[in-house]
């Protein structure tokens, strides 16, 4: 199966924050939201030396995402394609990961708009589109429409310094699989959240350790999705009722 | 419902998401039925109209395409077809949406109707607007003559305008703060040793080939030119050693093999004592030097007493890694990149010296016209355009400001510093209208207090703006000019290791009453009845320009909006002829001693902080330029406000805390706006760092207005460098207050005995 994948090189990245504005543009990202950031970290001191990094983050599209596991609408049959012309049928809820690319995506006609998916990421990688008539959850989809059309996501496009680094991790010739089998990079996972994220870190390594050491979560978010939540949801279904009335 | 945008696909796009499956199926089916007849629109920026410009949200200026849906700019990306940045834009680059759709912009002419300052106005006509400023113009010169005209001015609007000055006389035409209070020492050292501006607007350094870099004070990567910090990104990642010095970790330091934080203002000790040491132990391009250079046994003589042991104290650094470094570079020589830095105007004295010594210290190592190290420009050509302005012959004024103070400041322009001061005391001669264009100069100029002083004397004052700032809201007229996506300029060349040709036109039509600098020139030339601008349109001189070119504008559209040229920047050491006045670069400068200025660099240390503050320096945030776009919706979302860099030790002895909120108290008693303190081991401890362009006090900028600190407001006390007027910004001290208190900070590394302390004549508080 494929997985596509995002390395990026904090050895190469300077901070601009191209990516995060690209991202914004592209999708109308409204302000404050962000479906990719930069987080600024230091000057500080590290056991390998002074460092003052960035953290650009976005969905790492997780080997087990936790997000698609709260999502209270009724699972629903559907067959998946790949590119290649190979199918695969499978029930999902409102957001899923693709069998074949690997990207967690919304499906954003059946999303309700509840908001446990963005509580139950320990990244803080989705956000509830409240400005919306009709608030529905948002993230980064790895830019599979761009994708589609043979461009390169936008905040790879955009980074101006050549950071980001984008493929298939199932293909053994693809620049992602080269950095992430030889040159040891770094998942932002500890030991109480280890979901296999798909965004790596290579760079020097007094930075890796900051950023480890700053933005790695260890908060289990999923388990805390609960009933206020769920409150929520009963809004958001009787709001979709009135509406279908 | 937003969802049924998404859906609206159009055939192809439908053909080529099939293998996606992003929706279930019969939604996905009934959508894509429907897509030959629907309006459609793909997703994203996906299938936008793409015009090819060049972006103007700062001067580097990167070809880009504007995407246009349904009349809307929806994004903003680099031209693919660019050499220098390809697709790429930088954070700034990609938010220019937002300038044209900036909520506050000024839409219509406007008329002053309060007092200066207090953003009070009247909407106008363009009539009324250019007729009262072409009548104040000729008014002001009738009564006390053309030098009674000053026009500050910068970037391309600005280009028009400035030719209007002109041709009414006044040696004031140009009086750039991008030269005054920022490249000005850099680009005359450079242009006196090396016969070109090696480092003014562009830098012709050529990181990208080099095996080792040296960068003083330059914070790449902060300091956001696209095509610069990707050279600079090549070169490291090609394996080049970097050396940075700098009292501040900088972004660029977090990636140096050898960072030196030096102590501020005495660079030139350093790299005097450097210049000794690859001298007297044999490690300069003796080949080169002898071939190539004039003035070596000058220099040699002028640096001897300068020892790596001299400057440890001075510097505050330990002479092994002071040793180390000068190694490093000189192991890699002829292939390193000397920096020649940009923005240098720092201490007023010794300026152009310290850049004088980086220009030589590249030299030494034979670092120029090779791989690796300083390099020519390469000139595109195009069509010479002639405005056909009648200049009348300019009346010399009795006592210039320019070259009578300064014997080098005439090459930029008259000195700001002189401009205030001639407006402020009537001496030596009166200066009383200033037009001011693409420039806030209330936040660039050092002492805005007294920039606002001579502001309120003069009888009249306009400009161009596009926003509401600070020096916007002081005029009597604004004249709404357009954005840069909203208006032609001239061709434009780039002449470095990727030369090509562009040139900027509109991805939208003007918003509001807003038009292009060229009209408003025009119109204002042909309303004070100046023979002026020969063209109807910017059409008809682009066409000119690009006919010099072999072009046409629909031919360059045709090619995407650029022209690619072959690069000649490297030079045969062995024939090596540099525009000087005998061909040889010049370790030593008689220009300057022909004016008793300094032929050869020395240290003058400019005094260190009074005990209970530390210096104030600044630098810049990565996703804004200037006091610019600290308003735009998604700059401000990044980085809203500023913080103000207090080393940890410092701040754990004083009791300030990371995070809390202090006012900055500078030797002068103003005090700035409140600042949160960000508590690091990344500044020295004599030293604070602030990123400049924040607290911006126009209350019309709904989102700039109050975040964070201005900087430029904490600099009051300036000196003028002696070569060419620039005047000073880091020579300028802050203590904190907290919660009311006035704190002192400790002083953890006091100056040596070489440097004298600043002493503060009187004290006074309560300033604004």
């Amino acid at each position: 199966m494929s997985q596509l994948a995002m390395v990026i090189d904090l050895s190469r990245c300077v901070g601009c924050h191209a990516c995060a504005i690209a991202c914004r543009a592209e999708w109308s990202v409204p302000v404050p939201y962000r479906r990719n950031w930069v987080k600024r970290m230091g000057p500080e001191a590290t056991p390998k030396g002074l460092s003052f990094t960035f953290y650009p983050g976005l969905c790492n599209h997780c080997d087990e995402p936790k997000c698609t596991t709260v999502c209270p609408v009724d699972p629903e049959q559907r067959v998946f394609k790949s590119r290649d012309g190979r199918t695969k049928k499978m029930a999902v809820r409102a957001t899923y990961k693709d069998p074949f690319t690997g990207a967690v995506l919304i499906d954003k006609k059946r999303c309700i708009g509840c908001g446990n998916c963005v509580e139950a990421c320990p990244y803080g990688a989705r956000y509830l589109n409240e400005e919306l008539d009709d608030p529905k959850a948002d993230k980064c989809t790895f830019c599979v429409e761009r994708l589609a059309h043979g461009l390169e996501p936008a905040c790879v496009r955009t980074c101006i310094s050549g950071a980001r680094i984008f493929g298939d991790l199932s293909d053994k010739n693809s620049e992602v699989y080269k950095l992430v089998s030889t040159k040891g990079a770094l998942r932002l996972t500890s030991k109480e959240v280890n979901i296999g994220p798909n965004v790596y870190y290579i760079g020097k390594e007094k930075d890796l350790y900051l950023l480890k050491k700053t933005y790695a979560p260890h908060e289990r978010k999923w388990e805390n999705v609960k009933a206020p939540v769920r409150r929520r949801i009963l809004k958001a279904a009787i709001k979709n009722l009135v509406k279908a009335v | 419902m937003k969802r049924r945008n998404f859906l609206k696909l159009s055939a192809s796009a439908c053909a080529a998401l099939a293998a996606l499956e992003l929706g279930d199926k019969p939604v996905f089916k009934a959508a894509c039925a429907k897509a030959g007849q629907a309006k459609t629109s793909l997703p994203g920026s996906l299938g936008a109209k793409e015009t090819p410009s060049v972006c103007e949200m700062c001067f580097w200026r990167c070809p880009i395409v504007g995407k246009v849906k349904d009349g809307k700019l929806v994004k903003i990306e680099g031209n693919p077809k660019s050499p220098a940045n390809g697709p790429r834009v930088c954070a700034r680059g990609n938010s220019g949406v937002q300038l044209l759709y900036d909520p506050d912009r000024i839409k219509y002419p406007l008329k002053r109707t309060g007092a200066r300052g207090e953003a009070k106005w009247a909407r106008i006509s363009w009539d009324e607007a250019l007729d009262e400023v072409a009548h104040n113009l000729l008014k002001v010169k009738e009564k006390f003559g053309p030098h009674a005209l000053a026009y500050f001015d910068h970037g391309a609007s600005a280009e028009f305008m400035r030719d209007i000055f002109k041709t009414l006389g006044t040696e004031n035409y140009t009086n750039e703060p991008a030269f005054f209070q920022c490249v000005g020492p850099a680009a005359l050292a450079y242009l006196k040793t090396y016969g070109y501006i090696t480092t003014g607007t562009r830098q012709y350094v050529d990181m990208k080939h080099a095996k080792a870099m040296l960068l003083i004070g330059t914070h790449i990567g902060e300091n956001v030119h696209v095509s610069h910090v990707r050279e600079f990104i090549e070169g490291l990642s090609n394996g080049a050693k970097l050396v940075v010095v700098d009292p501040r970790f900088s972004a660029a330091a977090a990636k140096a093999d050898i960072y030196l934080p030096i102590r501020p203002g005495t660079d030139t000790a350093l790299l005097l004592a450097w210049m000794n040491f690859i001298i007297t132990e044999g490690l300069y391009d003796k080949d080169f030097v002898g071939k190539n250079c004039s003035g070596f046994h000058d220099l040699k003589k002028a640096v001897k007493d300068y020892t790596l042991r001299w400057a440890a104290p001075i510097c505050d650094l330990p002479v092994k890694d002071m040793k180390r470094a000068i190694l490093l570079l000189a192991k890699n020589s002829p292939h390193v990149s000397i920096h020649p830095g940009r923005h240098s105007t720092w201490y007023g004295r010794g300026d152009t010296s310290r850049h004088q010594a980086l220009a030589i210290l590249a030299a030494l190592f034979g670092a120029v016209g090779v791989k690796g190290g300083l390099y020519f420009p390469t000139p595109v050509k195009k069509g010479h355009l002639a405005f056909g302005c009648v200049e009348q012959e300019p009346e010399t004024p009795d006592e210039s400001i320019s070259e009578d103070y300064y014997p080098f400041a005439s090459t930029f322009g008259s000195p700001t510093s002189k401009i205030i001061e001639a407006t402020r005391t009537g001496k030596p001669y009166p200066v009383r209208l200033w037009g001011i264009n693409g420039v806030n100069i209330i936040q660039t100029i050092p002492n805005p207090y007294q920039t606002m002083e001579a502001i309120k004397k003069l009888d009249f004052i306009f400009c161009e703006e596009i926003l509401p700032t600070e020096t916007a809201i002081w005029s009597d007229i604004v004249l709404p000019g357009a954005t840069y996506l909203e208006r032609y300029d001239t061709v434009y060349t780039f002449d470095l290791l990727t030369p090509y040709l562009t040139v900027r036109q509109p991805v939208v039509k003007p918003m509001f009453e807003t038009r292009s600098s060229f009209w408003i020139a025009r119109e204002l030339a042909k309303r004070a009845g100046l023979k002026c601008f020969n063209y109807n349109n910017e059409v008809e001189f682009i066409e000119e320009e690009l006919k010099g070119a072999g072009l046409t504008l629909k031919s360059l559209n045709e090619k995407g909006g650029i022209v690619s040229y072959e690069a000649n920047p490297y030079r045969d050491p062995k024939k090596l002829k540099v525009a000087t006045d005998d061909g040889k670069i010049k370790l030593s400068i008689e220009d300057f001693s022909d004016e008793d200025l300094d032929p050869i660099p020395k240290f003058i240390p400019t005094p260190a902080p009074p005990k209970g503050y530390v210096r104030l320096v600044y630098g810049r945030s990565p996703v804004h330029t200037f006091t610019r776009t600290m308003n735009n919706k998604w700059l401000h979302n990044e980085a809203p406000e500023n913080h103000i860099w207090l080393n940890n030790k410092v701040a754990k002895k004083a009791g300030i805390k990371d995070g809390e909120e202090v006012v900055l108290e500078n030797q002068d008693g103003y005090r700035s706006w409140p600042v949160k303190v960000k508590v690091t081991p990344g500044i020295r401890p004599d030293t604070a760092f602030m990123p400049h362009g924040f607290g911006s006090r126009s209350k019309l900028l709904s989102k700039a207005y109050k975040q964070g600190a201005s900087d430029q407001f904490m600099i009051t006390k300036y000196e003028d460098d002696p070569f060419m007027g620039a005047s000073s910004h880091r020579t300028n001290f802050i203590r904190i207050v907290k919660a009311g208190r006035v704190i002192d900070l400790p002083e953890l590394c006091p100056p040596p005995r070489e440097i004298p302390r600043f002493s503060i004549k009187k004290t006074r508080t309560g300033g604004k």
